[in-house]
């Protein structure tokens, strides 16, 4: 069942409303993302979680401007998102640093297209690399860093360029469990110091409960939003937190409605390859 | 270090296995291979000696080697050396500037690319520096001739590895300029050509060595030049130790051309 | 509101599109010739009209002397190629398969692989004389080292799993040859092959132009003597068409094999 559009918010900062995306035309068409709404209000961290193969990462283009050809509608701030829009940062899966630049050139990135001089250039980058951890690297290249290093250069990155809402989409997928772990600590740190609003994209259960103040459940091909979980913490997130009961309420109250799509997912890929041995 | 191995496993049979899991290593390799180059040399210099290979076909291996200094100072070697050096490096910065803008426009345009990228590989095949007759009738018998020989045949790997590299960025890159808002320019100067630089050194190489080859090759043939007419000179004055040694010596420097080219482009490498 | 999306054109429309630029570029360049030789900007013969290089076209291909040529010409690219890609295979086998051959030769051939070969050729002439000999010569030694350099790292490339299995199986060496080397180097040799016609091609010609009274080299360089530019241009198209033609024979006949055992 989806759930309603909410009503327009002003104290809302995203407003994503009835956004329905097809692939293909007619019979063979495939419903990636069906009539999903939802909103984000200013400084809340908002995880969306679904079994892979629910169109989270299409969502993920859909917001940040990347796919277009869509129904429905996105209001960052009151105003329309067509095509990439400077008030949404977004942080990518895949390896995403420039391997050409050094960090701190990476990191300036943003700053460099907006025009910003030289020093003022570097003495930001500075500030971002220090937030994230890193100071000390920034005359190293990408190539030197781990890759949870690099993520935090990607993660500097977008943050130096200031959005209103930083959307990441599952930054944390390519880690090992203890550098996730570790990580999603340091973001939602970051998050609670400068009270930014985050949209993260997440299959990890864990993760989605253990960083947000709320976490939106999709379902399995065609993707719908199944359910809305509000997490009552307390922060900072600590590994008391994390250990105590409530958060294992959370997490099997999640879990309930994610297995369901889960399976589908992997009843839909098994008849997938019976088809195709069929067809042959 | 495979010795200390084998040394700890073997305790007594240290000696042995150190010689000849040393052969077996790389340098021992390279050294075998040395060698037996050498050895070969050194049995042609004897054949000629006892007779089995005519001393008029075949000067000695000595004799080659001496030649190379004589010809170094009557010839004015270095001279021509640069000589070719330089219709190498006018042909280098055509094929930069001009590989790399075709390269680019191939990208930028998808309709020319899907039209003319094939053709442009057919030219990569194609034995271009078989119209040097023509290029003399047009430029004469000049520098210009063989510059823009060298630039022809060297031109298509420069433009299909520069379109190779530009295409290849991966798409994460270009999303990240594109969550920038970067112009279409930015993007092309920022992202994808920083990205497809190690692709573009390679057609670089692949071109210039292609240059190289064919500059020298039409100073022969055409006798005019550095080096490649030395050789030409030589052989129509039958100075058989000359000639074989200015061969010799052409050899040596393409092979450090090449070599240079290699530790530049492996330098350029790890940034990726 | 849907953000505006790029249109991909379906696919008969971007043949068109592929086709009409094609065109439009040979008639483009055809009738820039053309101006160019009537306008008489270089030196009158230098860009012969486009009906002076049709004659000589028709000229050079209806004569017996252009196709003994020819034939001259092809034997001896052919007996080049035949040696030199015996000697390559051979050659580059041993060095993929043995890693001790392999580091102590195989730099030998990288780094001799690209001079210029050219230069060789007085030295041929002594050794072979004048003759078709001294060109089959130039031509061997063109080919030689792309051959082997490709079936060595072909011989290298052969997934080691495979070999692994077929001992596994205990199978006899011609079995291994048969079944798993030799599809698995078909790709290499004939890639090798490819390039060491090329370079081949253009070994040999380039000694017909230096010195020979026979084949199409010396036909060029003969029309080059007498300054006959449109039989110069008539050949060097008959050239280039027949060079790329069967550069994208073998292409095809690769790709059509490939595809027939997949």
């Amino acid at each position: 069942m989806a759930l309603r559009a909410p009503p327009p918010d002003p104290s809302t900062l995203l407003d994503v409303r009835n956004i329905t995306k097809r692939f293909g035309t007619g019979e063979e068409a495939i419903v990636a993302v069906d009539d999903v709404s939802f909103s984000v209000a200013p400084g809340e961290f908002v995880s969306i979680i679904g079994p892979s193969g629910c169109g989270k990462s299409t969502l993920f283009n859909i917001i940040g401007g990347l796919t277009g050809d869509y129904d429905g509608s996105v209001t960052v701030e009151g105003s329309a998102v067509s095509g990439t829009h400077p008030a949404i940062g977004m942080v990518f899966q895949e390896e995403s640093t420039f391997p050409w630049r050094t960090v701190e050139d990476n990191v300036a990135f943003p700053l460099e297209i907006a025009g910003a001089p030289k020093a003022q250039r570097m003495e930001r980058a500075a500030h971002f690399i220090a937030l994230v951890g890193l100071q000390g690297f920034e005359r190293r290249y990408p190539s030197e860093l781990s890759g949870g290093m690099r993520q935090r250069v990607a993660i500097a990155r977008t943050l130096a360029s200031e959005p209103r809402i930083l959307l990441m989409d599952e930054p944390f997928a390519a880690l090992d469990e203890q550098t996730r772990l570790l990580l999603g600590d340091k973001v939602l740190q970051i998050q609670q110091t400068l009270q930014q609003t985050t949209l993260l994209i997440t299959h990890n259960l864990t993760e989605a409960v253990q960083l947000s103040d709320r976490v939106l459940v999709m379902t399995y091909r065609p993707g719908r939003l199944k359910r809305s979980v509000r997490i009552d913490l307390p922060h900072p997130r600590d590994s008391e937190v994390v250990s105590s009961a409530a958060f294992g309420q959370f997490v099997a109250e999640i879990w309930q409605d994610l297995r369901e799509e889960a399976s589908r997912g992997v009843e839909d890929a098994e008849s997938r390859v019976r088809k195709g041995a069929a067809r042959r | 270090m495979t010795a200390t191995k084998a040394a700890r496993s073997s305790g007594s049979t240290w000696t042995r296995s150190r010689g000849s899991t040393w052969l077996r290593s790389r340098t021992g390799a390279r050294v075998v291979g040395i060698a037996s180059s050498i050895a070969v040399i050194a049995l042609v210099e004897l054949l000629i000696i006892a007779g089995a290979i005519n001393a008029f076909v075949v000067p000695k291996p000595t004799q080659i080697l001496l030649a190379i200094p004589r010809i170094i100072a009557e010839e004015n070697v270095l001279h021509r050396f640069w000589q070719t050096a330089q219709e190498v490096i006018w042909a280098s910065l055509m094929l930069a500037v001009f590989g790399i803008a075709l390269g680019s426009l191939l990208f930028r345009f998808v309709g020319l690319r899907l039209a003319f990228e094939a053709w442009v590989g057919a030219l990569a095949a194609a034995p271009i520096v078989l119209m040097y007759p023509l290029f003399l009738v047009i430029f004469g018998r000049s520098t210009t001739t063989i510059v823009m020989i060298g630039f022809a045949a060297g031109l298509a790997p420069v433009i299909l590895k520069t379109l190779d590299g530009l295409s290849g960025t991966r798409k994460v890159l270009i999303d990240v300029g594109r969550s920038f808002k970067l112009s279409r320019g930015q993007q092309f100067r920022k992202v994808l050509l920083p990205a497809a630089l190690p692709a573009v050194f390679v057609g670089l190489k692949l071109g210039l060595i292609f240059a190289m080859i064919n500059i020298v090759g039409v100073e022969f043939l055409i006798n005019f030049g550095g080096l490649g007419q030395l050789i030409n000179e030589l052989a129509e004055r039958y100075d058989l130790p000359g000639t074989y040694g200015a061969i010799l010596f052409v050899i040596l420097a393409s092979v450090l051309f090449f070599a240079v080219l290699e530790r530049i482009e492996r330098w350029l490498r790890p940034v990726e | 509101m849907a953000a505006a999306g790029g249109m991909r054109p379906d696919s008969s429309s971007a043949s068109h599109r592929v086709w009409l630029l094609r065109v439009a570029f040979v008639v483009i360049a055809l009738l820039a010739w053309e101006a160019l030789s009537r306008s008489g900007v270089l030196f009158k013969d230098v860009v012969p009209s486009l009906a002076a290089i049709g004659r000589a076209l028709a000229n050079v291909l209806s004569t017996r002397d252009f196709y003994a040529n020819l034939g001259v010409t092809a034997q001896e690219i052919g007996i080049a190629v035949v040696i030199g890609g015996v000697a390559g295979v051979a050659v580059g086998i041993m060095l993929g398969a043995n890693r001790f051959l392999s580091q102590a030769f195989e730099s030998l051939l990288l780094y001799l692989g690209p001079t210029p070969k050219i230069i060789f050729f007085p030295v041929m002439i002594m050794w072979f004389g004048v003759g078709t000999g001294s060109k089959i010569a130039m031509g061997v030694v063109s080919c030689f080292f792309p051959i082997a350099i490709s079936t060595a790292a072909g011989m290298r490339q052969i997934d080691t799993v495979l070999i692994r299995v077929g001992r596994s199986f205990r199978a006899s060496t011609w079995q291994m040859v048969k079944s798993i080397y030799l599809p698995a180097m078909r790709e290499p040799i004939v890639t090798g092959l490819r390039l060491g016609l090329g370079v081949a091609i253009i070994g040999t010609l380039l000694a017909e132009t230096k010195l020979s009274n026979r084949g199409l080299g010396y036909l060029v360089i003969q029309s080059y003597a007498l300054f006959d530019m449109p039989k110069m241009y008539a050949l060097l198209i008959v050239l280039f068409v027949l060079s790329i033609g069967v550069n994208a024979m073998i292409g095809r006949f690769s790709h059509a094999q490939r595809r027939a055992l997949a």
